[in-house]
């Protein structure tokens, strides 16, 4: 039988490995020591690692599926995404499967996985408190809970009071994202918020919840499921949907770069994802006809339209406040009223809407001859003292 | 460091208390001695907080070239929010209260709640000089840094 095209095609060229009980040591450490132990082991640098996947046993009691501030920031790499993969104990093998495909996308030639768990250290601790086997799993490293870091507006609108601060933004100019995404969702019988529109005097008049955040400026609480499958572009062409094509993805890390640089709080780590995804597909910003943005609050957006450069730095509050992404305006952006007035799925409600306007199935907020759609994402474990850190960025296109 | 410095709590802690680890243990140890401790390289000086491995070079094991050291306990305000609400419940006697991400003078990127009698005016209003100030929970076996405007 033929090989497969994949076959001998990928190979693992670093090895570390932190053996023994490790008492006196976070997870964290032993995983960042772990990676450059193997970074050094292949004779690469920090800088050489643009990818990174944490295989993490997932399950259990609490958030032991996830620590905040990750291994990668700790150490320092230079990963373009970080996320965590596997299964139970099904960690390399999914882990490596995941790798593989960013490998032959071209966006990371060296991708570091790591696992790493301290649980028998911790079981011994919390023995001593009279808990028993894995009763020690909690949020590890979330720094701002006990002075008054309660929920995520508590640290996110520290990005539009900091945006606000060094670019002279207003509360009315985040308002006016709030209320075009409103006004999409007027034309979206599927939205939470559809026959409910609202006026600039609303969002100012709604409770200021953490100030410069009003109630309106926050993102919805919803129930919900997207799903959607994937297939390769031969066997699309003999299903019955017109298919989306999948033209190009890139991701970026705050932790990289930008975090570092305190940008954080201003932008998004838009940069490597645009060049990656828009790279991929072989177009320009000029080219998309339509956007989904996330939008967990409104500065998000704000971020993402100067960072992709639908205008420069510091100027998307008059672009949002002169309708630009709006209905009629020059870029439609959120058209289904995204997580603000539509219904929050992370980035799968940004996705389904993205679909639907390649298919041309979105009824009366259809965007014409609607051929290349951009969906992006954001997230991620909390970073002392506060940032989300992973960018995505997925290019559907109607033709292949 | 002053005596107005220091706070002492001793009603019941109600808040969602700190999440100490083996990365930070040592940082809460200094906060007990009203000291702020940060992360430093031996080998360039760089300053860090949270921990880190320095940056500007290769690292020894476990990051071993680098130590906790005191800094001077002043920054500046680099944004802050007002809350209004109180999403946790221990917070409902507290609001409003004003949570700031303070700039160190050594340069990472500290958050904490205001205390003291100055407050920004609003939300244009940033790059106020403030020191940290530490409030002891002799109860609880933990002090909490926080911060004032002294300028
Ligand atoms: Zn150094």
């Amino acid at each position: 039988m033929p090989k497969h095209p994949s076959s001998g095609k990928y190979a693992i060229v670093g090895l570390g490995v932190i053996a023994g009980n490790q008492p006196d040591k976070s997870e964290r450490m032993i995983a960042a020591e772990a990676a450059r132990l193997a970074i050094e082991d292949a004779g690469l640098t920090r800088k050489d690692i643009t990818g990174a996947i944490d295989l993490r046993r997932s399950g259990g009691g609490g958030d032991r599926a996830s620590y905040s501030d990750a291994f990668t920031r700790v150490l320092g790499l230079s990963n373009n995404y970080y996320y965590i993969n596997g299964r139970g104990g099904a960690l390399a093998g999914l882990g490596m499967a995941t790798a593989m495909s960013f490998i032959d996308r071209g966006i990371s030639d060296y991708v570091c996985l790591m696992g790493a768990v301290t649980d028998w250290s911790q079981a011994q601790e919390s023995k001593k408190k009279g808990y028993r086997g894995m009763a020690h799993a909690e949020k590890r490293g979330y720094w701002g809970k006990f002075v008054g870091d309660s929920t995520a507006v508590s640290h996110h609108s520290w990005m539009a009071a900091r945006h606000m601060a060094v670019y002279g933004t207003t509360s009315r100019q985040l308002g006016a994202i709030s209320v075009a995404q409103r006004q999409w969702a007027q034309m979206n019988p599927e939205a939470r918020m559809y026959g409910r529109p609202i006026t600039i005097e609303d969002h100012q008049n709604s409770p200021l919840l953490a100030e410069p955040y009003h109630m309106l400026d926050m993102s919805l609480v919803s129930d919900g499921a997207v799903a959607f499958i994937l297939t390769s572009a031969e066997r699309a062409k003999d299903l019955k949907s017109k298919p989306a094509y999948v033209m190009g993805q890139g991701f970026g890390e705050v932790s990289s770069t930008v975090w570092w640089d305190k940008k954080n709080f201003t932008h998004m780590a838009v940069e490597p994802a645009k060049k990656q995804a828009f790279g991929q597909a072989g177009i320009e910003l000029k080219d998309i006809d339509c956007v989904q943005f996330y939008d967990c609050f409104t500065a998000e957006v704000l971020f993402q339209i100067e960072d992709y450069g639908f205008c420069k730095k510091g100027e998307g509050g008059a672009f949002v406040e002169a309708g630009n992404m709006a209905p009629g305006g020059t870029i439609p952006i959120n058209t289904s009223g995204g997580l603000l007035s539509c219904y929050h799925l992370g980035d799968l409600t940004g996705l389904a809407e993205s679909v639907r306007q390649i298919r041309g199935d979105a009824g009366q907020r259809q965007v014409k001859d609607c051929e290349l759609v951009m969906t992006t994402g954001h997230g991620g474990e909390l970073v002392s003292p506060g940032m989300c850190s992973i960018h995505t960025c997925t290019i559907l296109g109607a033709n292949p | 460091m002053s005596e107005s410095n220091v706070i002492t709590v001793t009603a019941e802690w109600k808040k969602p208390r700190p999440s100490i680890d083996h990365d930070n243990e040592a940082f809460f140890d200094g906060l007990k001695q009203h000291k702020f401790l940060i992360w430093k390289c031996k080998t360039c000086g760089a300053a860090y907080w949270p921990k880190a491995y320095c940056q500007h070079h290769d690292n020894e094991p476990f990051a071993a070239n680098m130590d906790w050291a005191e800094a001077k306990g002043t920054g500046k305000i680099y944004a802050f929010n007002k809350h209004h609400t109180a999403f946790s419940p221990g917070f409902k006697d507290e609001i409003p209260y004003w949570y700031a991400l303070v700039e160190l003078d050594e340069g990472p990127l500290v958050s904490s709640t205001l205390v003291g009698d100055k407050r920004p005016k609003d939300i244009y209003d940033i790059g106020q000089k403030v020191e940290v100030v530490y409030e002891d929970h002799p109860n609880e076996g933990f002090t909490i840094p926080k911060f004032r405007i002294i300028g």
